[in-house]
């Protein structure tokens, strides 16, 4: 468990250091996933899309 | 998204790992309204024959394709990608109980909802409470769901702490 203990040490560093980004940077990231993140949403099994598709009329 | 699901179910196909899930921020707003984030965590179980040299093979698998590391992650189209090998009985656990997400045909494993809110209860930074304050919000777990999960995970008094603080007040 060291060893994974090590690595997720090392990737929360990394993740806290892109805090640091700037703000254009952090903007123009988003931007780049918002389209992936708003289709993987209506995939929730809450979603209309989600239940039209599975039939689901609750 | 879609390169990301393909590259990972590939990847457990060539056996590189054996299974993953999306979970934490990512895997969230399946769920819930949007939360910031700037990358996708995936937990992974692997071989205990890969432990000397946790991610490498996940590195040259992905290297081969043309995804290349970006500090702790690997960049899969526009998502920084982080690969966390399951790191307790409860991220075993979901990991081994998430359900499949469609997206656009391409099959996602995704963290279940209750387990997302059990790992955030664990993990207990004030970014996690909020998180488990989304879930309930959106409906996608309830209280009791994540009350028998926890004490499941010895983290009954945890949550009892939680609804103490942010729930019955």
């Amino acid at each position: 468990m060291d060893d994974i203990h090590e690595l997720l040490k090392r990737q929360a560093e990394w993740q806290r250091g892109r805090k640091a980004l700037s703000w254009p940077e952090k903007i123009r990231m988003s931007e780049s996933i918002r389209e992936s993140v708003l289709k993987f949403h209506r995939t929730g099994p809450h979603t209309k899309s989600y239940k039209n598709k599975n039939g689901d009329s609750s | 998204m879609r390169e990301v699901a393909e590259l990972l179910n590939k990847m457990r196909e060539a056996g590189v790992i054996m299974n993953y899930a999306l979970f934490g921020a990512a895997a969230q707003m399946r769920y819930t309204e949007p939360v910031s984030t700037l990358d996708a965590d995936v937990l992974i179980a692997i071989s205990s024959s890969n432990r000397l040299d946790l991610l490498s093979p996940i590195y040259e698998f992905c290297s081969r394709r043309g995804f290349q590391a970006e500090g702790e992650a690997i960049r899969v189209g526009a998502w920084p990608v982080q690969f966390i090998p399951a790191f307790s009985p409860l991220t075993q656990e979901a990991l081994e109980q998430a359900d499949t997400a469609d997206f656009e045909g391409i099959p996602l494993r995704v963290v279940r909802a209750d387990y997302l809110a059990v790992i955030a209860l664990s993990v207990a930074r004030p970014k996690d409470f909020t998180r488990i304050l989304a879930l309930l919000e959106s409906a996608s777990v309830s209280r009791e769901e994540i009350a028998s999960l926890a004490a499941k995970h010895k983290l009954a008094e945890a949550w009892k702490e939680f609804e103490r603080k942010f729930l019955n007040g």
